[in-house]
């Protein structure tokens, strides 16, 4: 632009004067970076866009890129694409900060000192690639190839059915996620039998009742909920956020209700008394749609208390009141507003979920939703479809693949805790070091950084060290692949191909288009590509299961099946919702694409493809349970339970399914074991104050550390910057002589932290809480030593039945260790 | 002539701080050392304000996003002894960072603390250079910097309306904050058209001025049910 | 005996006011040195400051300003003493002037060049000064300045050179190395009747030209911060309150200068207890001045307690600022009222303790004017901090130093007390008086 050129210009007319000022640092252009000034010297350059999906969190945002002369300069929302419709996080817009930071890795490393020591050195692909293939087909030689495993972080959609493609290929049961999104499954699975986190139709609701679902800033889409809530505030939609700490959401709520750590249950089942008794409950869908409500009698004619006797008998108010520490009025209130409003809708999440008792709380939250009968209801809870994607061709399977699939994955616990589900971070670790039920001679680690966000880190640490071949595929070197003998580094997510479907909670069926923006700046290479490439260079049945040129070849593999179901639309201008749903009721279909070549074209150029039409599922469909309705007293559990109690031996000892229950710190007893209820979790009763951890949206993670602007801003709410701080309610300071910004030290059971104080008059007196995401000791140099990480001084606690990690269940003792200063 | 005003509809905005960061890309602006940020030297043109009401466990907090207000009588610009800050006849208040010459007695002036200073010479992340926004001039030590509206929108923009000739269209001017906004919250527009969103807002029951009593006449107008 | 000259001026009557000229001790070459260091050392930190920004200091935002424009305000206001003073005293016709003038008039010329050098340490982009002179805006109180204290320097300097005309003189005849300087500054006195006649009606013009302007420069000062909307500043009073104060600390600053070279230069023959029993007494006056103006400040603020206006007082009453806040009232009010008021104490020694902890005293004023409303910024933003660093003190030092280096030089060349006009009052001023005082009396009829 002309106006630009001048600039530059003006620009040159100062740098002579910089040369005759010579060092003295006196004129400005002595401070535009070299590049700038080159880049200005071949004028004004051309600008493009191009449209991608951020992948910095798992929020699935639809980007917009600018190019100067193919330099990406700066990354703003979509304004097209669904989920975030042009909204960013603070996050995504530091993108950037990511593709160009100092610290990613230029090529493959091989490791040649200790772990942590440092000492790198490059590697050629095909070198590494090679020492890599000679292991996995030694040991497929000698039928060990289930002793291979794969650690995974979040990703879904079509990477995660090609890693698991290629570990079955290969013959290994081992590929498991330690994002604890699955473990949140666990309590929905047992209720509704599918594992599918629901998504909510806030936009249509009138009351959002949020138990601990801090949405708008760890939500799995924060965007997503940003839009609905600024939607709503149009609307006048109320907003309750029942809540520990006042979070954004907390802040942004109509009214915010402060209850105990681990006691949202509690008040969920008190609300579910009100309901009840009051009448206030969808009678109709309870009868027609749930199993386990009134009192009922098995086959074998033994008679079973109901979900409506239970809470009728133990959760009245002024019981509830005594666990959460809220007025029974206030209990009453909230119970009487959900049942006068309709369409009002309950989501549970974070503190009532990340603690011991969360399976069985969250169980309570979603019950609410069975008794307003939100399900499939306008304003209510329902289940996201699949996108058509064209299915794949199948996995081909030799004798050595088929028995290493057979065997017991590494991660199921082989005591009873985690029943529910098939991976907790802390039964793989626990049976990598006691090589049972076998060794693991070769891990891959892929995203995520286990040592740095999971709980048991010092076991884990051991874990990885007693592993022959350890690979990551790591850009940046972080804690964990410290430990890695080979690191692979993947592209960053704007040199790469990927499609991201269906964000957990977005409430339409989508597909994100992630393509490269410019051309990878080092040499790196996408993981996709780098496990063809392996299959190939192992051969045989596993190179035949991946019959693809290359993994942007599987994408549009894929997407075919969307072009050719006619279904949605490609996420551009013209077609927004209420448009798709005019040519819904004419009963159109939207195939608009002369050819799949234009329809990938366009998919290329708008970035997504999306279908906000769904049509009504049936009861059936929706609950997959084995009474094929919601089920308050779930029976999975109850076939669960019983067949651990089946592996103590004789069957049906009462004595076996005391000490099982016992084991998974079940305390009820009876029916109330296998229906929603309040579990006390055990505190340790000399510390004095909880401590909860929370999550601020320019480092959901931990995994943004390394970009310097979102470490400027991890405390932008509160004023601290690249710095980590402990809140504290103020009168609970002042009994221990601390003021703002005062240095406090946080001591538990499993150790110790120095971080600032910040009074927060916006939580409970008796509860600390620090935000998780700084405090790493590799990562980079803009990561490494800010802050500290209070998962170290978590204790190693989890939901025994989900594998969750027990979040909020720590409590801790503070001191005053020095007053504030500079 | 038109005369450019923001609108931040607080009841929308969440607090999340995308403007901040949108501000800090779009506009080059430095990041300065841990240690510089912590002792007050942080540079955000876009600023973010806590402010904390009532007793536990009613208490209300709310963010308020601060830009430059764009004064209509900026006390700024008066006490500027070479122009180097100055208000434009579409009232867009402007820094000259090749005039100023570090005084910082604007700063000292703005009722608002809406300028921030290159205490040492601006950082960028290594090798970031490579990114930097080549519509908007990189500011040297020892010069004062704020909010400008994104101006360079502004230039980019009619140049794209004069090729068309065409008037500007409402909404058209769009700075890197209210692009990037999730929710919506940021509006920008001209005060002198009466169809203009910002117009309209900005006579909002609604609407306030932040300290209206001092004169200065800001040009961003917050919208809260709850002032 | 005699080092570095030859010249006879022991049996001059005066020759206590040449001997500092001509006779050089080992110390005075000591104090010189020390000087230059510190000021060497200055200039090094200043360098520091230009090529790494002023991310040496310790300001920041919201304290964007500090250590110099506190000592700006400061070394402007000491500057105040000298030309106001002599002329005020010279134009009241007090006899008592004669010894003191010349020291008043030459602090004012060394202290301004000082002060006004700050506004320029202050600049983020020293390199862009000409600016100011290429796109200045006269609307902006800075540039005010600027003029006010150039005009200010010219009259004051002048004002300084005229009346030493004689004494030159009187240095040329005696020869010695420096003839021809003194020769030319001399302008070829001779002490004709028509030269004295156009020095003194000159003497007259410039002492009746330089009080407006002296006046002027400290109310523009306060104009800086007085035209802002800043609570704590935008205030009417500002303008008088400066320029009070401004004199306060000159006179503290005279009575220091006058205590030191008459110890220095054993002068106790020309500087009599008389003396600084006068400019204490004028030193009293102000202190009680500043303190109405003071008070009438803040207690406007409290009274009206407008919120921001209370952060600021607040800040300083208990806050942070509180130390530095209720020094200053002791060392500007509390400790000289006690010591000037009671003969007991009011003795030399009194009086130097007064001044110094008035000089003190009124840099803790400009500090406490300069960071408060700063460092409370009126949005809901944290209390700034401000913590001044190697850099600043060693400016201030700087600032110090060429101040005694300055006087130690001008000394060496010119008598520090105008030779001339004591002669003059030992010749006419006796007769002058009684003259004068008869004037004063009713007419008495003589007896035949
Ligand atoms: N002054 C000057 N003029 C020139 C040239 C020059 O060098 N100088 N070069 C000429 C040449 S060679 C060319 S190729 C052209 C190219 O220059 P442009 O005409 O600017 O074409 P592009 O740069 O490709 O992008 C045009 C605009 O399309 C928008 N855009 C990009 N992607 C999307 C999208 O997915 N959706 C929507 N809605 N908008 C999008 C962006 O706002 C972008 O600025 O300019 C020509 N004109
Ligand atoms: N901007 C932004 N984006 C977000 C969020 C946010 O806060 N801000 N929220 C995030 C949230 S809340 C979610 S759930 C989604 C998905 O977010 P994911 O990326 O799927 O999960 P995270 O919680 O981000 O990170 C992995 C977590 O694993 C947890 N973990 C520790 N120990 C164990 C264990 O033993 N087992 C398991 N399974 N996990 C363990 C650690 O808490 C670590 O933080 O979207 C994320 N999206
Ligand atoms: S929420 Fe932020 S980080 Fe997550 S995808 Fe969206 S923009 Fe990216
Ligand atoms: S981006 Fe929008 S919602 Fe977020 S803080 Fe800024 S104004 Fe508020
Ligand atoms: S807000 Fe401050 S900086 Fe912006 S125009 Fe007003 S006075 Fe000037
Ligand atoms: S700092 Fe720059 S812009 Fe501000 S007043 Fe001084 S010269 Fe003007
Ligand atoms: S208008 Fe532009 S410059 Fe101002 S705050 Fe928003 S993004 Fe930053
Ligand atoms: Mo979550």
């Amino acid at each position: 632009m002309e106006i630009k050129r001048r600039d530059f210009l003006r620009l040159f007319g100062g740098l002579s004067g910089a040369v005759l000022l010579g060092g003295c640092g006196l004129d400005e252009v002595f401070d535009v970076p070299e590049a700038l000034v080159a880049k200005a010297r071949n004028g004004p350059g051309i600008e493009t866009w191009k449209n991608t999906i951020c992948r910095l969190c798992p929020g699935g945002c639809g980007i917009r890129v600018r190019l100067i002369d193919g330099t990406p300069v700066y990354v703003k929302g979509n304004p097209n694409y669904p989920v975030n419709q042009g909204g960013m996080c603070p996050l995504g817009l530091s993108a950037l900060h990511a593709l160009y930071n100092p610290d990613r890795l230029k090529g493959p490393v091989k490791r040649t000192g200790p772990p942590g020591a440092g000492t790198w050195e490059p590697i050629s692909w095909d070198e590494a690639l090679k020492t890599i293939t000679e292991t996995l087909v030694k040991l497929r030689g000698e039928g060990k190839s289930h002793q291979v495993a794969w650690l995974g972080y979040d990703e879904r959609g079509l990477m995660k059915e090609h890693i698991t493609r290629f570990m079955r290929a290969y013959g290994s049961p081992n590929y498991f996620q330690f994002s604890p999104t699955q473990n949140d499954i666990v309590p929905y699975l047992l209720l509704h039998g599918r594992p599918q986190i629901p998504a909510y139709d806030f936009l249509n609701a009138k009351l959002v009742v949020s138990f601990g679902s801090n949405f708008l800033e760890e939500g799995y889409s924060p965007i997503y909920y940003t839009k609905l809530y600024s939607h709503h505030r149009e609307r006048e939609t109320r907003y309750i956020q029942i809540e520990t700490r006042m979070s954004l959401t907390a802040a942004n709520a109509d009214r915010w209700i402060p209850v105990h750590p681990g006691t949202y249950g509690a008040l969920a089942l008190g609300l579910a008394y009100v309901l009840i008794r009051e009448e206030l409950y969808d009678s109709t869908f309870v009868k027609r749609q749930t199993f386990g409500f009134e009192d009922w009698t098995d086959r074998s004619g033994e008679k079973h208390l109901g979900f409506k006797s239970i809470v009728l008998g133990n959760y009245y108010p002024e019981r509830v009141a005594g666990i959460t520490g809220l007025s029974s009025t206030t209990i009453l209130e909230l119970g009487r507003e959900l049942g006068h409003t309709r369409p009002a809708v309950v989501i549970g999440d974070g503190g009532a979920i990340d603690n011991a008792n969360g399976t069985f709380s969250l169980m309570a939250v979603q019950s609410l939703n069975a008794l307003l009968g939100n399900y499939e209801q306008e304003g209510g809870v329902f289940f996201v479809g699949d996108p058509p994607f064209a299915a794949l061709p199948a996995v081909v399977e030799d004798s050595v693949g088929k028995n290493g699939n057979q065997q017991i994955p590494v991660a199921h616990s082989l005591d009873v805790t985690f029943p529910v589900t098939n991976f907790s971070i802390e039964s793989f670790t626990q049976n990598v070091l006691a090589e049972r039920p076998y060794p693991i001679r070769a891990l891959f680690l892929y995203k995520g950084n286990p040592l740095f966000q999971t709980l048991n880190h010092v076991d884990f640490a051991k874990a990885l060290e007693m592993i022959p071949l350890v690979v990551s595929f790591d850009s940046v070197i972080s804690e964990t692949s410290e430990y890695a003998h080979l690191i692979l580094p993947d592209h960053t997510f704007l040199e790469q191909w990927d499609e991201i479907s269906n964000v957990p909670s977005v409430g339409f069926t989508h597909v994100g288009l992630q393509q490269p923006v410019i051309e990878p700046l080092y040499d790196t290479r996408n993981t996709g590509d780098v496990l063809i490439d392996l299959a190939r260079r192992i051969g045989g049945t596993v190179a035949a299961s991946f019959p693809f040129e290359n993994y942007q070849k599987v994408i549009e593999h894929r997407a075919a099946g969307i072009f050719n179901s006619g279904q949605g639309a490609v996420a551009s201008e013209g077609v927004k919702r209420f448009w798709l749903e005019y040519l819904h009721q004419r009963g159109w279909q939207l195939g608009r694409y002369a050819s799949f070549e234009e329809f990938w074209g366009q998919l290329r150029e708008h970035g997504g493809w999306w279908n906000p039409i769904r049509k009504q599922k049936s009861e059936r469909e929706i609950f997959q349970t084995p009474s094929g309705k919601f089920e308050f007293y779930s029976q999975k559990l109850k076939s669960t339970i019983d067949s651990l109690v089946e592996k103590m031996g004789q069957k049906e000892q009462p004595q076996n399914l005391e000490s099982v229950l016992t084991r998974l710190n079940i305390s009820a007893r009876g029916d109330s074991a296998f229906l929603p209820h309040h579990e006390p979790v055990s505190y340790e009763a000399e510390m004095p104050l909880h401590l909860i951890t929370f999550r601020v949206l320019p480092n959901p993670d931990g995994q943004a550390a390394n970009l310097p602007l979102m470490q400027e801003m991890f405390g932008y709410t509160v004023r601290r910057y690249w710095d980590s701080w402990v809140e504290i309610h103020p009168e609970t300071a002042a009994e221990y002589g601390i003021s703002d910004g005062a240095w406090v030290r946080v001591e538990s059971s499993a150790g110790s932290i120095s971080v600032r104080a910040k009074l927060n008059p916006g939580i409970l007196a008796y509860v600390v809480a620090i935000p998780f995401g700084l405090g790493h000791s590799s990562y980079g140099r803009y990561a490494k030593g800010h802050g500290e990480n209070p998962y170290s001084i978590l204790r190693n606690l989890y939901d025994l039945l989900s594998g969750k990690p027990a979040l909020e269940a720590t409590k801790v003792k503070i001191s005053l260790q020095s007053k504030p200063g500079v | 002539m038109p005369k450019w005003a923001m609108v931040i509809d607080l009841d929308k905005c969440t607090g999340c701080g995308a403007c901040m960061a949108a501000c800090k890309m779009e506009n080059n602006i430095a990041i300065v050392d841990p240690e510089e940020a912590e002792y007050g030297r942080a540079m955000f043109w876009m600023d973010m304000i806590t402010e904390v009401e009532g007793e536990f466990p009613n208490v209300r907090t709310r963010r308020i996003p601060k830009p430059c207000f764009h004064c209509d009588n900026p006390p700024c610009t008066k006490v500027c002894p070479v122009r180097a800050t100055y208000l434009n006849e579409e009232g867009l208040v402007a820094q000259i960072y090749h005039r100023c010459i570090g005084c910082r007695y604007c700063m000292a002036a703005c009722p608002f603390t809406a300028k921030v200073f290159n205490w040492k010479k601006p950082q960028w992340l290594d090798g970031e250079e490579t990114c930097i926004n080549p519509d908007v001039s990189v500011r040297s030590v020892g010069v004062v910097e704020k909010c400008s509206f994104c101006a360079q929108r502004l230039m980019k923009v009619k140049e794209e309306a004069d090729l068309e000739d065409r008037p500007l269209r409402d909404g058209e001017y769009m700075p890197a904050c209210a692009e990037n906004c999730p929710a919506d919250a940021i509006y920008l527009g001209d005060l002198e058209n009466k169809d203009s969103m910002a117009h309209k807002l900005s006579h909002s029951y609604r609407a306030y001025r932040v300290m209206e009593n001092l004169g200065v006449e800001p040009k961003v107008y917050y919208l809260s049910k709850r002032t | 005996m005699r080092v570095g000259s030859h010249i006879d001026y022991e049996l001059d009557q005066d020759a206590a006011l040449y001997r500092p000229i001509y006779k050089t001790g080992r110390m005075y070459y000591f104090a010189v040195g020390s000087m230059v260091a510190i000021i060497l050392w200055a200039f090094y930190m200043f360098f520091t400051q230009v090529r790494d920004g002023l991310g040496v200091t310790g300001m920041n935002q919201p304290v964007t300003w500090g250590f110099y424009i506190v000592n700006f305000v400061f070394f402007i206001g000491i500057s105040h003493a000298g030309t106001l003073i002599s002329a005020i005293l010279r134009l009241s016709k007090a006899e008592w002037r004669r010894p003191i003038t010349r020291m008043a008039e030459v602090i004012t010329a060394i202290v301004l060049a000082i002060g006004g050098l700050h506004p320029i340490i202050d600049m983020g982009r020293p390199d862009r000064m000409l600016n100011l002179v290429e796109s200045g805006r006269l609307q902006s109180p800075l540039l005010w300045d600027i003029t006010s204290i150039t005009a200010y320097f010219t009259a004051s300097t002048v004002y300084l050179y005229v009346p030493m005309i004689p004494d030159i003189a009187r240095l040329r005849d005696r020869g010695g190395k420096f003839k021809w300087f003194y020769a030319f500054a001399a302008w070829g006195w001779q002490g004709t009747e028509g030269q004295k006649r156009v020095l003194n009606r000159a003497i007259n013009i410039l002492m009746v030209m330089v009080i407006p302007i002296a006046v002027s420069v400290h109310t523009v000062i306060s104009y800086i911060f007085s035209m802002t909307l800043q609570p704590g500043w935008h205030s009417t009073i500002f303008g008088p309150y400066f320029v009070v104060g401004a004199i306060f600390s000159g006179i503290a600053a005279l009575l220091i200068v006058m205590i030191a070279f008459r110890k220095a230069y054993h002068l106790e023959a020309y500087l009599k207890e008389i003396h600084f029993q006068y400019l204490g007494t004028l030193l009293l006056i102000m202190s009680i001045i500043w303190f109405y103006f003071t008070f009438s400040e803040h207690l406007t603020g409290i009274f009206g307690g407008e919120p921001h206006e209370m952060d600021i007082i607040m800040y300083k009453f208990t806050g942070p600022f509180a130390t530095f806040f209720w020094a200053m009232v002791m060392c500007n009010f509390v400790i000289p009222v006690l010591i000037l008021s009671f003969r007991r104490f009011k003795k030399i020694s009194g009086i130097l303790i007064a001044s110094i902890s008035v000089v003190v005293g009124m840099w803790l004023e400009r500090l406490n004017i300069v960071v408060p409303s700063l460092a409370n910024p009126r949005m809901e933003l944290p209390v700034g901090i401000y913590v001044p660093t190697l850099v600043e003190w060693s400016l201030f030092a700087g600032g110090v130093a060429v101040f005694v280096l300055g006087f130690l030089l001008f000394s060496k060349f010119f008598p520090i007390i105008s030779i001339w006009e004591i002669e003059e009052g030992r010749k006419e001023g006796l007769k002058e008086i009684e003259e004068r005082i008869h004037s004063y009396l009713p007419r008495t009829t003589s007896p035949r």
